[in-house]
């Protein structure tokens, strides 16, 4: 069995989850913003990572962006959390909760 | 000594040496086929080459050019598709196909001058020959045929000349060949597969009408 696969399943579980809770944190982010803090949680290595997943979450309703001028290159986009994210956030937060309890729980009784 | 292009990557122009052009633009395909089937490709696509012209434009600072290592830095911070695997795997939504945005209007040598079949109006004379000089618009080439023929008509000889001379790009060296690719393994193993893809995607389609006529006879 290979266990980095299993890892990597869990780790995806629960990108969205940290992105969004990212966003309500910041106020407003730049990928790159997001990027150094899940790196910093050991949660993603590469960049290319994130952008499908706010593609995601931007296409349900849970992120919105505006364009923003930069200095240095090219505008960016800054990504803010929307009410309806707010609301799945809680939701997710708690059935996380439930299940960092749940498992620990099992892991424990071993 | 190494040839430079000029490209457009994410909306900003630069100035690419050759090799890295290369790594850049396998880099960019192999993303595009990871991402393909994922919904909001083309999004997906247009951020990470956004992302790729700022660490570009930052590194640079307005003055120098693209090399290979400054290519290899920007692979290595955004990941390869096989990094990717591990982190994220293709979610299977009705994806759509789109083309590369990185585009190359730098001319390339050691072409050849074929007739393109796959983007022809009467023999794809002129697509063949915008192909050669790397123009990337076949409109202007054919622009050019059609304002010949008023002055002075010299171009519709021209045209039936090169219409006999050349022979259509038929297989995928030919292909290769005419858009200046290098002929090797990799790349006509890519050709091939575009082809196959094509042929699976027109058996599919055929394949769910089938199906739908099936459902209308028995409902």
């Amino acid at each position: 069995m290979k266990l980095e696969n299993t890892i990597a399943q869990m780790k995806k579980g629960v990108l969205e989850m940290c992105i969004l809770s990212i966003l309500r944190q910041e106020g407003e982010a730049y990928p790159s913003d997001i990027i150094q803090r899940l790196k910093e949680a050991d949660l993603i290595v590469v960049e290319g990572t994130l952008y499908p997943l706010l593609t995601r979450l931007k296409n349900y309703g849970l992120l919105d962006y505006h364009w923003k001028e930069s200095s240095s290159g090219p505008p960016r986009k800054y990504f803010r959390i929307t009410d309806q994210g707010m609301e799945s956030l809680n939701t997710l937060t708690e059935s996380w909760n439930q299940f960092v309890q749940g498992v620990n729980q099992s892991i424990k009784n071993q | 000594m190494n040839k430079i292009l000029h490209i457009n990557v994410g909306g900003y122009p630069f100035s690419i040496d050759d090799t890295a052009f290369e790594k850049l633009d396998h880099y960019l395909i192999s993303l595009k086929k990871h991402f393909e089937r994922s919904e909001g490709c083309d999004e997906i696509m247009q951020d990470i080459e956004t992302r790729i012209a700022e660490i570009f434009q930052e590194r640079l600072a307005g003055r120098g050019i693209v090399s290979l290592s400054l290519v290899e830095q920007a692979i290595n911070i955004m990941g390869s598709p096989e990094a990717f695997g591990a982190e994220w795997s293709a979610e299977s939504s009705g994806g759509e196909k789109e083309h590369t945005t990185t585009s190359d209007w730098g001319i390339k040598t050691g072409k050849r001058l074929f007739r393109d079949p796959q983007d022809a109006k009467i023999a794809g004379v002129c697509a063949g020959v915008a192909h050669y000089f790397g123009i990337q618009e076949v409109v202007w080439v054919r622009l050019a045929f059609a304002l010949g023929i008023f002055a002075g008509g010299f171009t519709i000889p021209l045209y039936i000349i090169l219409w006999a001379a050349t022979r259509e790009a038929s297989s995928p060296s030919d292909r290769l060949a005419m858009k200046g690719e290098p002929i090797n393994v990799q790349n006509i193993a890519r050709k091939v597969e575009e082809e196959i893809d094509k042929i699976t995607d027109n058996f599919e389609s055929w394949r769910e009408e089938r199906q739908n006529r099936k459902k209308k006879w028995r409902g």
